[in-house]
């Protein structure tokens, strides 16, 4: 295969990857911004997304309606939907006679239904949860054909790489990002609907309660995120997966280069599997989350030097 | 006149071949199936399948992108859901004059590249050759595979007043559009299921499969299975689609100029287990691009180093480098002679008469007459830079004479030819609009073939005689029956 064709597999399917992210984030918070107004902030939200820009954060203010135009449909803002949809497609029309037919159609619809002015009007106008979980519905439908169509082989082995670091990514940052002021205000830690929210972000409310009966506490979001191997959003999970899809890349024209980024993941691997809640809050989540973090990064650089020839 | 309300409308233009119509205003008998078929559609369904078509170009991203103040709107090429229609006989014709002329445009490449012949025998002029900035020295005395210079030719046609077709134009560089010729039979066949079976239309899927093997025998190394591949400028280009679409049909690897090293004079492609080595590149690139080192030293289009691996024979690259000489527009007025030198045989397709406006008697003749010319440069394209005599004003005449002057060996003139009209569905009604016919002739080592279609483009605006897609052209389906 093509490095530049692994590349934009990669790079297209770490885009799908964020704009899900984001949409079931926004769709949470947004719900949760009419549960009560006290105490509830857009500010995680901006923080994660757009960088740490407070100047920014002081334009937007709370009003949902101007943050969800701002994620959603905003041209100025990088990683509003609009425009990771755009990445994401421009990225599959450079490898689209290597993705079926089917799967370039869907991702056209995606863009199509995103670029489309009336969304914007809908999104000022209509109940946003409604418009929300129309854009869902097009990147659920892209993951199901991409599961039905596409074929077993090094495309889907880097685009599924490039999903599961792309998650990982997101879930070390809202945990990081909602743990945060727990220093300055140790209260938090046990504020119920304070967690409750960013399990619902991440989608992880309903397993918590299967999993934890004990009622919603800190340290067992914490183990939730990172450490459990039945959560498809924690950490432990994603990194597996990038274990998994990594293995078959190895053939025996590439030994070396296979090696290096083997030993990278799994090591990565270990350090998160031989951690426990105790460890990492000893360590300081914090510190615990960026070297993970960076591990992470340190793999995506070495795919772009060894299998996507841009060193 | 046919009696259906599809028709009311439908004024025949004075003085211009109608290809559905005949003079005594009745329908030529190969339009009779279709326009019987159409008669028994409401305006509402007919309006229906414009939306489909419409419909089913954007969402399968057939579209090309139009680059506004930074910012891209995506674009469908206008499509008219009435097919143009073209008989077996005439079919017939065009395709053998197609060949004739293909056949001494190659010989014409072999020759003025090496022994220069025609320039000896006084057939060509000398400045005619050596005035064209696409005569590219770097292909002097180089051999290539089979002698064939033009593996893709795409050859406009266009019909005079009285159904005459006339050659308007050689593109033997880099013709595109075939895959509208594709996509329109596939849009055509979900809009009117049954018609093309019933109308005998012959088929065109064959056309990746004929270029594939003609790629496949230019392979410099006997290998059971050469790499082949297509080199494109990227997804800015506004013919992506068509670069991904002939990749995907034919199978072979589309790669861009970054994706290539040039190593020992041989091309290899970088791959995520290892380089592997090119053996013919179908390119989409221009000449001028596709290496820094010898053309344009600005380029990252192409690969530093591949006109060394040409040269060597380690690469084939199709169409051959160095092909603008023959289809520029001055050496356009001399290829019914080169048929006639080359075969001994008499043209059959015609060339529109045409002046050089180097000479300074013919440019005199056309200043003179000017509201009956158009002056086209002989290396534009796309319809860019020309002036339509009868349609422009005194002063754009003044100006474009005045660039005329200038540089009179980049421009020429020719008559206005009329350009036959076919039916369009515009507004709810058929109106006849202007048409001209690329059919796709493919060159290998077994001789040409052409594939019974081609691409009909159409002047979408009423009155309007230029097709170009940059000038508001749309097209058409494009049937040839058995």
């Amino acid at each position: 295969m093509l490095s530049r064709v692994a590349a934009s597999f990669y790079w297209l399917s770490r885009y799908i990857e964020r704009s899900d992210g984001i949409l079931r984030m926004l769709k949470i918070n947004y719900n949760s911004s009419q549960d009560s107004t006290e105490g509830f902030t857009w500010a995680p939200v901006i923080r994660v997304f757009s960088g740490l820009d407070e100047e920014l954060e002081a334009k937007l203010g709370n009003d949902s309606r101007t943050i969800l135009r701002y994620m959603v449909t905003d041209k100025s803002n990088q990683n509003s939907i609009l425009n990771i949809i755009t990445f994401a497609r421009e990225n599959a029309r450079s490898v689209q006679e290597h993705i079926p037919k089917d799967l370039w159609q869907c991702l056209n619809e995606y863009y199509h239904t995103v670029k489309d002015p009336k969304l914007d009007i809908r999104l000022q106008r209509e109940d946003p949860i409604t418009v929300l979980d129309v854009i869902i519905k097009q990147v659920m439908l892209y993951y199901g054909t991409a599961e039905i169509t596409m074929e077993r082989g090094q495309g889907r082995s880097f685009m599924n790489i490039g999903k599961y670091l792309e998650r990982a990514i997101q879930s070390i940052d809202i945990l990081d990002i909602k743990y945060k002021p727990t220093n300055t205000n140790p209260t938090l830690l046990t504020d119920i609907t304070y967690w409750k929210h960013l399990l619902l972000s991440i989608g992880g409310y309903e397993l918590y309660l299967k999993t934890y009966r004990d009622g919603l506490e800190a340290q067992n979001v914490i183990e939730q995120i990172i450490l459990n191997n039945d959560f498809p959003r924690s950490v432990i999970y994603s990194v597996n997966n990038i274990q998994r899809y990594f293995d078959r890349l190895k053939n025996n024209s590439n030994v070396n280069d296979y090696r290096e980024i083997s030993f990278q993941i799994g090591k990565l691997q270990s350090n998160i599997k031989y951690s426990s809640v105790k460890s990492i809050t000893n360590q300081g989540l914090h510190q615990f989350l960026t070297l993970i973090k960076d591990d992470l990064y340190k793999i995506g650089n070495s795919l772009n030097e060894y299998y996507f020839a841009n060193s | 006149m046919y009696q259906s309300q599809h028709f009311d409308k439908y004024n025949l233009i004075n003085g211009v071949w109608d290809e559905m119509y005949n003079q005594n205003s009745i329908v030529r008998d190969h339009y009779q199936k279709v326009i019987e078929y159409l008669a028994n559609e409401s305006p509402d369904d007919l309006n229906k399948k414009e939306e489909l078509a419409k419909r089913l170009f954007m969402t399968q991203g057939i579209t090309f992108t139009v680059y506004n103040s930074g910012e891209g709107i995506e674009k469908i090429f206008p499509f008219d859901i009435i097919p143009r229609i073209i008989t077996a006989a005439e079919w017939a014709f065009v395709e053998k004059g197609i060949k004739q002329r293909l056949t001494a445009l190659n010989l014409f490449l072999k020759d003025i590249y090496h022994n220069q012949f025609i320039i000896k025998d006084g057939i060509v002029p000398i400045d005619i050759i050596y005035s064209c900035p696409h005569f590219l020295r770097e292909m002097y005395q180089l051999d290539v595979p089979y002698d064939v210079y033009v593996h893709i030719a795409g050859i406009d046609l266009i019909r005079d007043h009285d159904g005459t077709f006339y050659v308007l134009e050689d593109n033997l560089r880099t013709p595109s559009g075939v895959s509208y010729m594709l996509e329109n039979r596939e849009i055509t066949k979900r809009l009117f299921p049954d018609l093309l079976p019933n109308c005998n239309v012959r088929s065109v899927t064959e056309y990746p499969s004929i270029l594939y093997k003609n790629l496949l025998s230019l392979s410099p190394r006997q290998i059971s299975n050469p790499t082949i591949v297509l080199l494109s400028p990227g997804i800015y280009n506004s013919a992506y689609f068509e670069h991904t679409t002939l990749a995907r049909l034919m199978g072979v690897e589309l790669v861009e100029g970054r994706d290539l090293v040039v190593n020992n004079h041989k091309v290899y492609m970088k791959t995520t287990t290892g380089l592997q080595q090119i053996d013919v590149i179908y390119r989409r690139v221009d000449d001028e691009f596709l290496d820094p080192l010898v053309f344009n030293p600005n380029s990252v289009l192409g690969v530093a180093g591949l006109m060394g691996a040409y040269r060597k024979g380690n690469v084939a690259i199709v169409n051959a480098i160095g092909n603008g000489v023959a289809d520029d527009k001055a050496t356009y007025i001399y290829v019914p002679d080169m048929i006639k030198y080359y075969l001994n045989e008499e043209p059959i397709l015609k060339n529109v008469p045409t002046h050089r406006l180097s000479d300074p008697d013919e440019r005199e003749h056309v200043f003179k007459n000017i509201n009956t010319m158009v002056v086209k440069k002989t290396n534009g394209s796309g319809g860019y830079g020309m002036l339509m005599g009868h349609a422009s004003t005194e002063e754009e005449i003044e100006d474009y004479k005045a660039e005329i002057l200038k540089a009179p060996r980049d421009f020429i003139a020719q008559p206005t030819i009329s350009l036959s009209a076919a039916p369009c569905y515009i507004g709810g009604v058929l109106q006849p609009r202007r048409i001209d016919l690329r059919p796709y002739a493919l060159c290998g080592p077994d001789g040409i073939e052409i594939v019974p279609g081609g691409l009909t483009r159409v002047a979408l605006t009423e009155g309007s005689l230029v097709v170009n897609s940059s000038q508001g052209g749309g097209s058409k389906d494009t049937w040839v029956l058995s």
